[in-house]
């Protein structure tokens, strides 16, 4: 199959423009040349054309196709790339269309495995219809069904609508007004600070003017405090708007075997998650949240990849939400029992105490340092960060307190953090490798870390599901446990796919009972069966 | 438990040696352009080669390894000690390689592969090619036993 001929002028169309941007940019900083419309229209007209001449080739050479098991792509106008992806390995499919997309009726769909550095595939653009009935099919292919049994929904030709009236979904989620709101006010974008200081230091000659260096110290210290405050103000503006826009009526529903998220204001998002790929969930609040009963809660994927550059993490994540809701939608995830958390030892505390009043400490002589260079270090209150000090001990008894880890059912439940608490639940069968660390410092305590490694994607910055500063005596049953765990988990859900197959495809279970290894199952019935418990088997 | 060959004390070593005299060499090069002393990088870099060694034979003391009948445990650390556990199930792909100072020193190590996050590539050094060869088909034969059919 072909991708929408629409897509052709459009994706001509959004090169051009980012050339010219660039053009534009390198001519007046770099050269001073006068660029005015008479110089500026052939070369628009000129690139415009050359690369709808490329798309047009691209889009000639563009080619998809849903077999039975794969997904096969065909791409490539130089070079040429030829993928097959097998549908059990598919983590996520993604659906996002921006406002000028949605005017078109374009959509980009991204199908994303696990590991790799990038989505794997990325479909530029689709029609919003044929865009849903890939997402639609992908998931029947997935499931073992064949979409074909399921053609009737071929005469509505509103995709979502089709979409939605095939597949029962039952709401997990959607975001209330006032959480939206919520979200909105809490989101802080680091990014402009960030920008605001690189376009400051570019500009001290510009803008040394305008503060009297001249004038008594304070006045200069007040001076850059109230450019600082500027700068918070703007960086909570610009990370309200975001988040409003980004999170924009978002919804989470459940269909068989799937979580399909639905979000944004100018640009849409939607796409699925299967369950069998979830790694983790991990729940954050802090005081404030807390005190107003509300939390936040991710879903890690093993297919995003780390380090993703749009910095949009996962994408079903629940960005705030009341807590009994989050509790609730956690649940329906991956119903747990109510954690009851074990500590670290009560020594510990003085360890995280001495550690805090380390950091105020050399904070502070920073401070001092960096103020002394410059002569001021009499003029201003160096000191201000001390006072941080009196608040130690009962940061240290907190971070103590919302410590703990809890082996449930079939979840390790770990909390960690004393004021953004972040609370991790991984199931035995998702651990990768269980990994037990011991600090020089954690030595002194005699206490351990115990780590257990999931696929997702967040691990990567976070800490994973940690189990911190726990006695070590402790760690080593902790770290055996959970292989064992993870070994009986494993051996259950291959026994539980075993039976069902032998439930589902024969007539007698006596017959597959005793055959070992999920792969080899049903391949002596008949043909489409035995692929069927093939996808099975790959997809869980 | 399995110790390293001893051998690949002399690799860390040679290693630590390397980055010392880079180091040596950088500060020697701002000493004589800066026109001070040039005692100090030299000293400095000693005192890398040192700690290099002391580090170095830790190391060694502190690795120790096993395959079990499910999983690869495995003991190292000098400032921070770690612990590992690789359930066999979880392994993607196994490699065995040589550097260019293992070549040197008659080693190899093995790799394997997991798809989590952390610990996503654990690496069994100072191993004779011969061992290393013999891990990575124990392991194949481990894994493809194993079932792991689940590896993510």
């Amino acid at each position: 199959m072909k991708l929408a001929v629409k897509a052709v002028p459009y994706r001509a169309l959004q090169k051009t423009t980012t050339l010219l941007i660039s053009a534009v940019f390198i001519a007046s900083i770099g050269i001073g040349v006068p660029v005015g419309p008479p110089q500026f229209l052939p070369v628009a007209v000129g690139s415009f054309l050359l690369s709808l001449g490329y798309e047009f080739a691209y889009y000639r050479r563009f080619e998809y196709e849903l077999t039975d098991d794969t997904l096969d792509i065909r791409s490539g106008v130089f070079n040429r790339r030829e993928r097959e992806i097998p549908y059990g390995r598919v983590q996520n499919v993604d659906i996002s269309r921006n406002v000028f997309q949605r005017l078109v009726g374009l959509s980009k769909l991204d199908i994303e495995t696990a590991g790799g550095g990038s989505t794997e595939a990325s479909l530029r653009y689709v029609t919003a219809f044929e865009a849903n009935r890939l997402q639609l099919d992908i998931r029947r292919y997935k499931r073992g069904e064949s979409p074909e049994s399921h053609a009737e929904g071929e005469v509505g030709d509103t995709g979502v609508d089709r979409d939605r009236a095939v597949d029962d979904e039952e709401l997990l989620f959607e975001i209330a007004p006032s959480e939206l709101a919520l979200a909105g006010v809490l989101s802080f974008d680091p990014r402009v600070p960030g920008a605001l200081i690189a376009l400051f230091t570019g500009s001290v000659p510009f803008i040394s003017p305008i503060i009297p260096f001249d004038a008594p110290p304070l006045i200069v210290f007040g001076l850059l405090a109230v450019l600082f405050a500027a700068g918070l103000v703007l960086a909570w503006i610009v990370g309200a708007v975001s988040a409003i826009v980004n999170y924009w009526g978002f919804r989470l529903t459940r269909t068989e075997g799937e979580l399909r998220y639905e979000r944004g204001l100018l640009q849409r998002y939607s796409g699925t998650i299967p369950f069998d790929k979830i790694q983790a969930i991990t729940i954050t609040d802090n005081p404030l949240k807390r005190r107003a009963g509300y939390a936040t809660l991710v879903v890690e994927t093993a297919g995003y990849a780390p380090g993703q550059t749009d910095g949009r993490g996962s994408e079903a994540a629940v960005p705030i939400g009341s807590r009994d809701r989050v509790d609730r939608l956690a649940d329906e995830i991956s119903s747990i029992e109510e954690p009851t958390f074990n500590r670290p030892p009560k020594r510990i505390r003085r360890r995280y105490f001495v550690r805090y009043l380390l950091a105020i400490a050399g904070l502070t002589g920073l401070l001092y340092a960096g103020l002394s260079v410059f002569d001021l270090a009499d003029a201003m209150p160096w000191y201000l960060p001390a006072i941080a000090a009196l608040g130690t001990p009962l940061a240290a008894h907190y971070k103590w307190f919302h410590r703990g880890y809890w082996l449930g059912e079939d979840h390790l439940v770990t909390r960690n953090g004393f004021w953004s608490r972040e609370t991790k639940q991984v199931a035995y069968y998702r651990i990768q490798t269980v990994i037990e660390t011991r600090t020089i410092f954690q030595r002194r305590w005699s206490v351990a870390t115990v780590i257990a490694d999931t696929a997702g994607s967040l691990s990567v910055l976070g800490t994973g599901a940690a189990a911190v500063d726990i006695d070590q005596r402790e760690a080593e049953r902790l770290r055996e446990t959970l292989t064992e765990r993870l070994r009986t988990a494993l051996a259950e859900r291959r026994w539980d796919r075993q039976r069902s197959t032998a439930f589902e495809w024969t007539d007698t279970t006596e017959e597959r009972s005793d055959s070992t290894g999920a792969s080899g199952n049903g391949q002596d019935v008949d043909q489409s069966n035995a692929s069927q418990s093939d996808d099975d088997s790959a997809s869980q | 438990m399995n110790d390293l060959h001893p051998r690949i004390r002399v690799i860390w070593i040679l290693q630590a040696v390397v980055v010392a005299v880079v180091v040596g060499a950088v500060g020697v090069g701002m000493a004589t352009f800066f026109d001070v002393s040039q005692l100090p990088p030299v000293g400095f870099a000693v005192l890398l080669v040192i700690v290099g060694v002391i580090h170095a034979i830790l190391r060694y003391r502190n690795w120790a390894y096993v395959v079990r009948e499910d999983a690869i445990y495995l003991e190292r650390g000098v400032f921070t000690q770690v612990r590992t556990e690789v359930p066999l199930v979880r392994i993607q792909h196994v490699d065995s390689r040589r550097s260019a100072f293992e070549r040197l020193a008659g080693l190899a190590s093995t790799v394997v592969y997991t798809a989590g996050s952390r610990g996503a590539d654990v690496t069994i050094p100072g191993l004779t090619p011969a061992e290393a060869d013999g891990l990575r088909r124990r392991l194949k034969g481990l894994v493809i036993e194993s079932d792991g059919e689940d590896a993510v």
